[in-house]
């Protein structure tokens, strides 16, 4: 995590500096005006536009956004990105019950192309993301992962868990029982470590599998851009597509 | 440059899918057989071009590359861009199929325009004429393209002017630099095999 925040710190950093650059630059230029001799001067206007233009912002020129979620300790994050990697920003993500089909809420991602909400209840979600210039997709997630962010934050599934929990650690400290014959407060201790254990096991795995998580991100971002294959595959096509156009031809003439 | 499924309304669906089909008939009827293997070219051209992003500054950009098919293909520019389209949704979900008329229509008009506007002045024009046009030919290929994008997005509901400006802000980089790489590529043509200008019928 700590890696992330400064990768993104260098580059807002360098933005900011190559725009404070280019309007020092534009003030030097007014300044020597007088010194140039005038088409210089437009010369280096014109390059100086064009540095600028190159520094906007141009996800309008991608083709596809991917919309990705996850559900974790009762939250859900919606992550957009454009095919070229840059993140979606200030798109609007609307969030539908996939079950009846009723919209839920709606949101607009951060700088970072994140939206996060609570999770309103209990069923899978469907997460639609509108970003400008006609780019959309969804992403559903399933009603286990729901489910499970909200059992391990402890709102009103606790409960629900807690039942499901305890025929298992009844039946546990029944072993116990027969095989070591010992006093019942050992097993009500057992049963409540083994919450406890459990809570722990969660945290350190959360933890351990954040590095994976991020990896398996950035794959899935990765295999969605255009690959060198199916490039060369696609010119394959247009000239097997001109070579059946040639052949018809070749019989009228 | 493309429009994702789901956004646009069955009527602008509609009225895109006519448009192109009538554009390609009139592309496939002036397409003689000695140009079948350049609106191949092109096409391969065109479908490779915005695959592949530069990274410039902060952000990347790609080439579109359709007034440079329009300049070199007139009407046969239409089934030229269709193809490349067509294979660009069907291997990487770009676009998509149901919107395939409309993406057509909004990449190839602009370049059928860029050939009526400029390809006599390539032909006929001096070296710096021929540089101008051409340049223009390019910049207007991306500039026809997104207004068309913004025209047909206003039917859903988004703001005309502010959705135009954005598009166009975006892609004046684009523009920028696909005039400057079609100007090159004109100029190369007509020195090395200058008939390529001529579309013919």
């Amino acid at each position: 995590m700590s890696q992330q925040s400064t990768v993104r710190g260098q580059k807002d950093f360098s933005k900011s500096w190559d725009f404070f650059e280019i309007e020092k630059s534009i003030l030097i230029l007014r300044r020597s005006k007088t010194f140039l001799s005038r088409r210089v001067g437009v010369a280096i206007s014109f390059l100086l536009l064009a540095a600028y233009c190159l520094l906007l912002p141009a996800t309008a020129s991608a083709h596809r956004v991917n919309v990705y979620g996850y559900a974790e300790d009762g939250k859900v994050f919606v992550e957009g990105y454009f095919v070229d990697g840059t993140k979606a920003m200030n798109s609007l993500v609307e969030v539908f019950d996939a079950e009846t089909g009723e919209k839920l809420l709606e949101g607009k991602t951060n700088k970072e192309g994140v939206f996060s909400f609570k999770i309103p209840k209990l069923t899978a979600l469907k997460l639609v993301l509108t970003a400008s210039m006609g780019h959309k997709n969804d992403y559903t997630i399933s009603r286990e992962e729901v489910a499970e962010a909200l059992g391990r934050s402890g709102t009103s599934q606790e409960s629900t868990v807690r039942s499901q929990q305890s025929p298992v650690s009844s039946e546990q400290s029944e072993a116990s029982k027969q095989r070591a014959g010992q006093k019942e407060e050992v097993t009500a201790e057992g049963a409540v470590s083994s919450k406890e254990i459990e809570q722990v096991v969660a945290k350190v795995l959360d933890r351990k599998l954040l590095p994976i998580k991020n990896i398996l991100l950035k794959m899935q971002e990765e295999a969605s851009r255009p690959g060198m294959t199916e490039i060369i595959g696609g010119i394959g096509y247009i000239m097997g597509i001109m070579g059946i156009v040639l052949y018809f031809k070749s019989k009228n003439r | 440059m493309h429009i994702s499924e789901g956004i646009l309304s069955t009527p602008v669906l509609a009225a895109g899918a006519v448009l192109t089909i009538g554009g390609v008939t009139l592309g496939l009827k002036k397409m003689d057989y000695e140009k079948i293997p350049e609106v191949a070219v092109l096409s391969s051209a065109f479908f490779v071009a915005s695959l592949i992003h530069v990274p410039l500054g902060p952000t990347s950009v790609h080439l579109v590359l359709n007034g440079l098919v329009g300049v070199l293909l007139g009407w046969m520019a239409f089934p030229s861009i269709l193809v490349a389209l067509a294979l660009q949704a069907l291997l990487f979900q770009f676009g998509g199929f149901t919107v395939l008329g409309v993406n057509t229509f909004n990449m190839a008009a602009p370049a059928v325009a860029s050939y009526y506007f400029f390809n006599f002045l390539v032909r006929r024009g001096n070296r710096s004429v021929t540089a101008v046009a051409a340049f223009l030919a390019g910049a207007l290929g991306v500039g026809g393209g997104t207004f068309l994008i913004a025209l047909s997005l206003v039917t859903t509901g988004e703001e005309f002017l502010s959705v135009a400006r954005l598009v166009f802000l975006a892609h004046l980089p684009v523009m920028l630099i696909e005039g400057i790489i079609t100007a090159f590529c004109i100029l190369f043509i007509k020195k090395v095999k200058p008939e390529i200008l001529e579309v013919g019928k």
